[in-house]
């Protein structure tokens, strides 16, 4: 640890917490996958850097969107997500989730899934690296330090629209709104 | 002084329970050629898990990890810490016996209680695994406490100081050589993770753990883990006369633990429970009749 953290570590020792320890999904959502094992195992190590693979969504507050998104796999995604304590951040990543990618003219794939749940950061690229992970993690501190990473806050403000965009793809969803009309 | 050492020798127990679970990931990630997370990382991990807010299941989940974190903060008032047992003159091995069921028994209430299919199967594993070690355990202590004549963890503690400890005397080797064989199924590491298998079963019991639920249950591991080293180093390896030697040895045993963590797999239960019921039982029975017919 760095001394000058000391400081940031006193003053706003939630804030460093949520930084220094991401616990990441385990959830394969597509076939980008397959560039997390190496990079949590002795490769590429992500554990130096606080990422750990949560076994469930209770205990984690990452969420990794790897590779395509079929409309099956946008309902788990959901509930997952909403399972997920707050703060939680979103990282999309491969090609696919920003802009379908190769599936652009699938019938069964969602092409931005940024209209379904908020999302903090993207990693470019069909695929991306293990190390652009960690290009990601870094990026990811600078946003948690700046507040710019507040995706959960979005997700409250304007859940009624996401709700909407959720039911129109998936049609009805088989669970009450996660946050009742009280305008929270 | 004395009445100090009641809230001091907790928390040095829980920050050593802490510390221990960040040198073992250190240590792990070592033995695997990787660099590892800080030693801190718990810590880390604990700030941010009781900074957020996550779903509770009703009471008795909530008072289920409260009831097992206590139950571990109690046996530290019992167990030696060096030179220092703030509640040496009463009850001994047989109330640390009581005490350590506590434990699981809290984490058992509180998985049954988040009625997660994956929590009733790790909770049963883990029950199933501590009858599996409570067996040889028992004989183990048994030997001991006929060897040193007593049931008291202090005055075992100072005859070992006297003397020899335990494990390098002739008929109570037998017994130590068990209680290291079944030493990591206490402590719940690999190849006995039947409980916690994170690959399998979704962490078992702590699925449904998030925000400080999740924290309480890091610490408690933390602690259990502390407790089942240091009564080894308590009844085995001869006490230490003062914390900081005690923690050092706490630290080596749990060092040759994680070295066995690093090199197995994982046992099935009936393997865990097969193994755990014949090498370690039939050592420690043999333990206990040597110990017997030579006497004092």
């Amino acid at each position: 640890m760095d001394r000058n953290q000391l400081i940031k570590w006193l003053k706003e020792p939630a804030k460093m917490g949520h930084k220094y320890s991401l616990h990441a999904v385990y959830f394969c959502t597509g076939c980008g996958i397959i560039e997390v094992p190496p990079s949590i195992t002795a490769r590429w190590d992500a554990e130096r850097f606080g990422v750990t693979p949560a076994a469930s969504p209770r205990q984690a507050n990452l969420f990794l969107i790897t590779g395509y998104v079929s409309l099956k796999t946008l309902k788990a995604i959901i509930r997952t997500y909403e399972q997920m304590p707050e703060p939680k951040y979103t990282v999309g990543f491969g090609s696919c989730p920003i802009n379908g990618g190769m599936y652009w003219d699938s019938y069964n794939t969602i092409k931005h899934l940024d209209r379904y749940i908020p999302v903090d950061g993207w990693i470019a690229g069909c695929m991306p690296r293990p190390e652009a992970i960690f290009v990601a993690v870094t990026h990811l501190w600078t946003l948690i330090d700046k507040d710019m990473a507040d995706g959960y806050r979005r997700y409250r403000r304007n859940y009624a629209a996401y709700r909407a965009n959720q039911e129109m793809v998936l049609g009805e969803l088989g669970w009450p709104p996660l946050f009742g009309g009280e305008g929270e | 002084m004395n009445v100090l050492w009641y809230f001091l020798s907790p928390l040095i127990a829980l920050l050593a329970g802490l510390l221990f679970l960040g040198l073992a990931r250190k240590i792990m990630a070592r033995i695997h050629w990787r660099y590892g997370p800080p030693v801190t990382q718990p810590l880390i991990d604990i700030i941010r898990l009781f900074s957020q807010r996550s779903a509770s299941h009703g009471a008795l989940f909530d008072l289920g990890l409260v009831l097992s974190l206590a139950g571990s903060l109690v046996i530290t008032l019992f167990l030696p810490l060096g030179n220092i047992a703030p509640m040496s003159g009463s009850g001994g091995m047989l109330v640390i016996l009581y005490m350590m069921l506590l434990g699981p028994l809290g984490m058992a209430l509180s998985g049954g209680a988040s009625a997660n299919p994956n929590a009733s199967i790790g909770v049963s594993r883990k029950l199933m695994l501590a009858m599996g070690y409570e067996l040889p355990l028992l004989l183990v202590l048994l030997a001991v406490m006929t060897r040193f004549d007593t049931i008291s963890i202090v005055s075992i503690v100072q005859q070992q100081r006297a003397g020899a400890w335990s494990i390098a005397s002739f008929p109570l080797v037998v017994s130590g050589i068990a209680y290291l064989m079944v030493l990591p199924a206490i402590l719940g590491l690999r190849p006995f993770e039947v409980a916690g298998a994170a690959q399998e079963i979704s962490s078992g019991p702590q699925v449904e753990l998030g925000g400080p639920y999740l924290a309480l249950a890091t610490m408690q591991h933390g602690l259990s883990m502390y407790i089942g080293a240091s009564l080894f180093v308590n009844l085995a390896l001869g006490g230490a006369a003062n914390p900081f030697v005690f923690l050092v040895k706490v630290l080596v045993v749990l060092a040759l633990c994680l070295f066995v963590n690093a090199s197995f797999p994982r046992f099935r239960v009936e393997q865990a429970i097969g193994y755990l019921w014949r090498w370690p039982t039939l050592l420690a029975l043999a333990g206990l009749v040597l110990t017997v017919v030579t006497g004092r």
